[in-house]
């Protein structure tokens, strides 16, 4: 249970949200309040680390779930313990204030609120945050991308802020921008294999419409960089399997011709098949010892499984009895 | 820490109590026995080598019991460790008690994702009271 909190909710299936919120008034009993005088907090603490991410997140489990009586309960605890003008607590209480807001004339009441705050304080980041998400949440998403390009003026090293930019394009169908503001994600965090991955499905979903060899091979050297960093990535081998599908699927003429003029280059055909070859075996591989129930490979998501499984099976050579 | 480690250590403690207080006997009573002889005394016998042996395996015991009471190893290798967490998610990183270790927080990039910061509160209601209302409707 608990280490289900220590988790952001916005990850846990439902049935778990629900379980939590529900037996939130125990763990909230359990908890310790902020209310108690100085000298007993120095002495009596049971206060750890995790205590107020634990509150954190039970808030916004039960504010998804809609027990809104216990977020607003949490909510009170956090503001005790950390003040009103703390930036988080004050983004915390706008998230509350949007869930309850039942029509378009308190979202926009929410909107001029938040905007006044960031005239006061131009550098509240997560407020910034809360505006950009309502306005793409009510679907002004122009002006989403207007807040949150004016966000990375300020502060261009938020790896959050450029995830939900580059979201927010591939969402417009803007391609090209989506993948500039992703590989920035990259530039702020290199070594994370799950945005590599996003990062070469952008690419891929990209070529279909344009470009199609280099954004394939710039797609194949992503993929690629992802199941580097991570052992046993399902991910990754899933788009090295169907991009190198892809690239074996096209006439290496068009392609060739191409590569002389520009400056990245498209593997052999040689490497594609090798490349692919390891791909399905890795793939047989994780499919195979997840549905065995082997233990240590159980921490794969049903979804992607099955989707590995339909893959090998739609590209498996027939056998000739 | 197990059971097994606790008790080694603890015995490991107890022989070392017991080695420094044997010591300290020793040189009281050789300090004892130079103050009544008024002549002068005799070279001064040094510790005895049976409670020097008992300290030495008292630290080795102590040494024992905590090197037995860690708790796995995690990988040191980047692709190791990730695919550690891909794989087993966390049901690899639990330690001796079989709870999951307080400072596992799964992949650490997937907050890029999932960004928290950017939640769209009001889809995430509706999405769950569309769940709510199919899974009651089927149940």
């Amino acid at each position: 249970m608990s280490s289900s909190l220590l988790q952001p909710p916005g990850q846990l299936p439902p049935a778990t949200a629900l379980k939590l919120s529900e037996q939130a008034p125990d763990i909230y009993r359990k908890q310790p309040s902020g209310s108690a005088s100085a000298l007993s907090s120095l002495l009596l603490t049971t206060e750890t680390q995790e205590s107020w991410t634990v509150y954190e997140n039970l808030f916004l489990s039960c504010l998804r779930t809609g027990h809104d009586e216990t977020a607003q309960q949490c909510l009170l605890q956090l503001v005790d313990r950390f003040g009103e003008d703390n930036e988080r607590i004050m983004a915390l209480k706008g998230l509350f204030k949007e869930a309850a807001a039942v029509d378009d004339v308190q979202l926009e009441a929410i909107l001029r609120e938040y905007e006044q705050i960031l005239e006061g304080n131009p550098t509240n980041l997560p407020i910034a945050k809360r505006r950009a998400a309502l306005l793409r949440s009510t679907g002004r998403a122009v002006d989403a991308v207007t807040a949150l390009t004016s966000l990375l003026d300020m502060s261009p090293t938020d790896a959050e802020a450029w995830a939900e930019l580059a979201d927010l394009y591939l969402a417009q169908g803007l391609y090209q921008q989506a993948i500039f503001a992703q590989e920035e994600v990259l530039v702020l965090q290199p070594n994370a294999w799950n945005v590599h991955a996003r990062l070469g499905e952008m690419l891929f979903m990209a070529a279909k419409t344009s470009d199609a060899p280099k954004r394939l091979a710039e797609a194949l050297k992503r993929f690629c960089r992802s199941v580097e960093l991570c052992d046993d990535y399902l991910r990754g081998y899933y788009g090295l399997k169907l991009t190198t599908q892809q690239l074996l699927k096209e006439p290496s003429g068009k392609a060739s011709k191409q590569v002389e003029s520009e400056d990245w280059s498209l593997p052999e055909v040689s490497t594609l098949q090798k490349l692919d070859q390891a791909a399905t075996e890795k793939l047989a591989e994780i499919v195979r010892r997840n549905s065995a129930g082997e233990k240590g490979w159980q921490g794969y998501d049903a979804a992607e499984i099955a989707a590995a499984k339909e893959l090998l099976a739609a590209n498996a050579t027939p056998t000739i009895h | 820490m197990t059971w097994l480690s606790k008790s080694t250590a603890a015995l490991g403690f107890v022989l070392l109590t017991h080695a420094c207080y044997s010591a300290h006997e020793h040189s009281a009573l050789q300090s004892h026995r130079a103050a009544s002889l008024s002549s002068s005394s005799g070279p001064t016998s040094s510790l005895p080598i049976d409670i020097a042996i008992e300290t030495f395996v008292a630290t080795f015991v102590i040494a024992l019991g905590l090197v037995l009471g860690t708790s796995q190893l995690r990988p040191i290798q980047w692709r190791v460790w990730a695919g550690k967490i891909e794989r087993e998610g966390e049901s690899g990183f639990t330690n001796s008690s079989g709870e999951v270790e307080k400072d596992y927080v799964g992949n650490p990039f997937r907050l890029l994702e999932s960004r928290p910061g950017f939640v769209d509160i009001r889809k995430q209601r509706k999405e769950f009271a569309a769940w709510r209302k199919e899974t009651s409707a089927t149940a």
